[in-house]
């Protein structure tokens, strides 16, 4: 529902740059809340693992939906100050700095760590590549016709 | 404000200057010499076609990720995305910020499913597997055809881009510089197929992260950091630095939502979750990718930003065209053996492009087209070969039509890709309530759309908004068919799911 959520939220803003008039400003609006909803459904949809559902992931998912969402609104939001005496953070101005560091680098800290530490417990583990290979070996008996 | 790039602007469709210094020219003949080598011994090993299409499934971790991240990225990283960071600012890095949740979320959605699909079904390919999600061979043959059509633009692009490297680093010309390129790709791709595409994707990954690293140290150092950089544009041209550059905010969220999520729907990448040897090494593939990544994409945002401060302060002098920003650095300030490392680089890069689709595309010929007509060729390793041959030198021929229309089959290779695969693969995956009708509708729509839309903007029969792009357009189509049409046959959802497939969709 999120996945589609997210889609129709991109589709409308696409829509609404066909307008007459020209794009209006709201559109990208759509996109900066749009994108992170469907980037993180598609996620989750992903890591679920029935019943479980996602258990101790729904904390970095949540963190990086919320980098993406603040990180663009915060660009689209932000007045246009930058000059040659904006104070600058790890050497870029403000809302630079907001996108490359924040939307750029900061999930790159949190998702593969958080994938690496849940692995065994959450995406796969030594039992389900077992379970798979046990029944591909009873799928190829029964296709040759022997007892498996 | 700009509203996104020309498709030349996105892809290596310009002359370079030439490069042809002698340490230049030396570290070229190295580069060749250790991937003929790689080739031989990956020839030896090369021996039936699970070797030849998927490496056996017996890559290990670290080839694997090396490997991924040298397909990942294109001579478009080196040469094409610094001069596009040039021309509009910080607006073109959303190519590449999603760099940061990609991986790991590809490694969510599909490695772990796809490798298990590998190891229930013996499964070699992307249509493959979506034709065991659905039962359908329909749906496998749709995707292949779909496949097809976007790895001939893809091939098309990096056989130019191969010629125009391999011309400026020897001087031989462009004709001479695509086949020579394509023919050394060919070489490895035929005879040791995807075996010997994957350890000279090892070695070329390597030699593309020590450039890139190499080049934004050299950047940073002949700037006094990036602050002095940001200080000297600031000063000249601020908006540059502003967090969509000159891009239209409607653009560079485009940019960011194509490149996100049509990252699921790129065979080079997909392809390779079949190869790795054991499937819970995957617990490290998506941190080691991504920092491999953003070690390659150093370069695309130093180079960028750097050479736009240089000229502002006239260090460096103006360019004749945004595509020059690297070589321009290159010849002008940094060691020449530096420059000579960064075009080997590009070469590795669209080299290795280049074999990861060759081998992609003859798996589809032999193995794809045939089970979806309900056969299967008797000798797929044989034929894998001649069909790589046969790929290549259509690709040559297709290029030495340089200009805009080999730019278009490219731009349309992603965005065919994009939008005809991730709803039904990578959505597909992973929700039961997928049919079989709403895959074959998705990917139907995604083919039609891209083409239909690509076509008309090429003839400018129509011209889209800033910031909208057919491909963003098609995938948004794509997924909203994807979801109506499961919506509406609901009820054989369930039906159309075999037992192990079903498992491994459960785990």
């Amino acid at each position: 529902m999120a996945l589609v959520t997210g889609i129709l939220a991109i589709a409308a803003g696409y829509a609404a740059a066909f307008l007459p008039g020209g794009t209006p400003p709201w559109a990208p609006w759509l996109l900066a809340l749009g994108i992170p909803i469907a980037l993180g459904a598609i996620m989750i949809l992903g890591a679920a693992r029935g019943r479980r559902g996602i258990g101790p992931l729904k904390y970095p998912f949540a963190f990086v939906v919320a980098v993406l969402a603040i990180g663009f609104c915060a660009a689209l939001a932000l007045p246009a100050t930058e000059s040659a005496l904006s104070r600058l953070w790890v050497g870029l101005p403000a809302r630079a700095a907001i996108v490359i560091y924040g939307v750029g680098l900061l999930p790159i800290i949190v998702l593969p760590v958080a994938y690496a530490l849940t692995f065994e417990a959450q995406t796969l583990s030594a039992e389900d590549v077992e379970r798979v290979r046990e029944l591909a070996r009873e799928n190829r008996a029964r296709s040759e016709g022997r007892p498996s | 404000m700009i509203g996104g790039p020309t498709p030349a602007d996105l892809l290596l469709q310009v002359a370079l200057p030439s490069a042809a210094r002698p340490a230049v020219v030396a570290v070229g003949v190295v580069y060749f010499a250790v991937v003929a080598g790689i080739s031989v011994w990956a020839a030896r090993r090369t021996r039936t076609a699970s070797d030849f299409f998927v490496g056996g499934k017996g890559i290990g971790l670290i080839a694997l990720t090396v490997a991924s991240v040298s397909v990942s990225v294109s001579g478009f990283a080196f040469i094409g995305g610094p001069g596009f960071i040039y021309a509009v600012g910080l607006g073109a890095m959303y190519i590449v910020l999603p760099a940061a949740v990609t991986n790991v979320m590809g490694a969510w959605v599909l490695a772990k499913r796809m490798r298990l699909l590998g190891e229930a079904r013996n499964l070699i390919t992307v249509p493959d597997a979506i034709g065991a999600r659905y039962s359908s061979r329909a749906a496998q043959g749709l995707a292949a055809i779909a496949m097809l059509v976007g790895i001939v633009g893809y091939m098309a692009t990096n056989a130019l881009a191969m010629g125009v490297v391999i011309d400026s680093i020897f001087g031989v010309g462009l004709g001479w510089g695509i086949w020579i390129g394509m023919g050394v790709t060919l070489a490895y791709s035929a005879s040791g197929g995807i075996l010997a595409g994957i350890y000279n994707d090892v070695f070329q990954g390597t030699l593309m992260a020590i450039a890139s690293v190499l080049v934004f140290l050299f950047v940073l150092g002949f700037g006094g950091g990036l602050g002095e950089i940001s200080r000297t544009i600031l000063t000249h041209d601020a908006a540059f630095l502003g967090p969509w550059g000159k891009l239209t905010p409607l653009a560079a969220l485009s940019f960011f939502f194509v490149f996100s999520m049509g990252s699921l729907g790129q065979p080079q990448a997909v392809h390779k979750y079949y190869m790795l040897r054991d499937p819970l090494q995957l617990k490290w593939y998506p941190l080691l990718k991504t920092l491999g990544l953003v070690l390659v994409l150093l370069l695309y945002f130093g180079v960028g930003v750097g050479v736009k401060a240089f000229v502002l302060s006239g260090r460096l002098p103006p360019l004749g065209s945004p595509d020059q920003a690297t070589p321009s650095l290159l010849l002008n300030v940094t060691p020449i053996i530096l420059a000579a490392l960064v075009f080997s680089g590009v070469a590795a890069a669209t080299m290795s492009a280049a074999n990861s689709f060759i081998n992609i595309g003859a798996a589809i010929v032999t193995h794809d087209l045939p089970v979806a007509f309900g056969r299967r060729v008797k000798d797929e390793l044989k034929w894998g070969r001649a069909t790589t041959i046969l790929i290549a030198v259509a690709a040559a021929v297709t290029a030495q039509r340089s200009g805009t229309m080999v730019a278009f089959l490219g731009i349309f290779g992603w965005g065919l890709f994009a939008s005809t695969l991730v709803p039904a693969l990578a959505v597909g995956l992973n929700w039961q309530g997928a049919t079989r009708a709403g895959a074959i509708a998705s990917i139907l729509t995604g083919l039609l759309i891209t083409l239909a839309l690509e076509t008309a903007a090429y003839l400018k029969v129509f011209r889209f908004p800033a910031g909208v792009t057919a491909s963003a357009v098609a995938m948004v189509s794509s997924f909203l068919v994807f979801f109506l049409v499961s919506w509406l046959t609901r009820r054989t959802a369930q039906a159309a799911i075999d037992p192990d497939v079903r498992l491994v969709m459960d785990l």
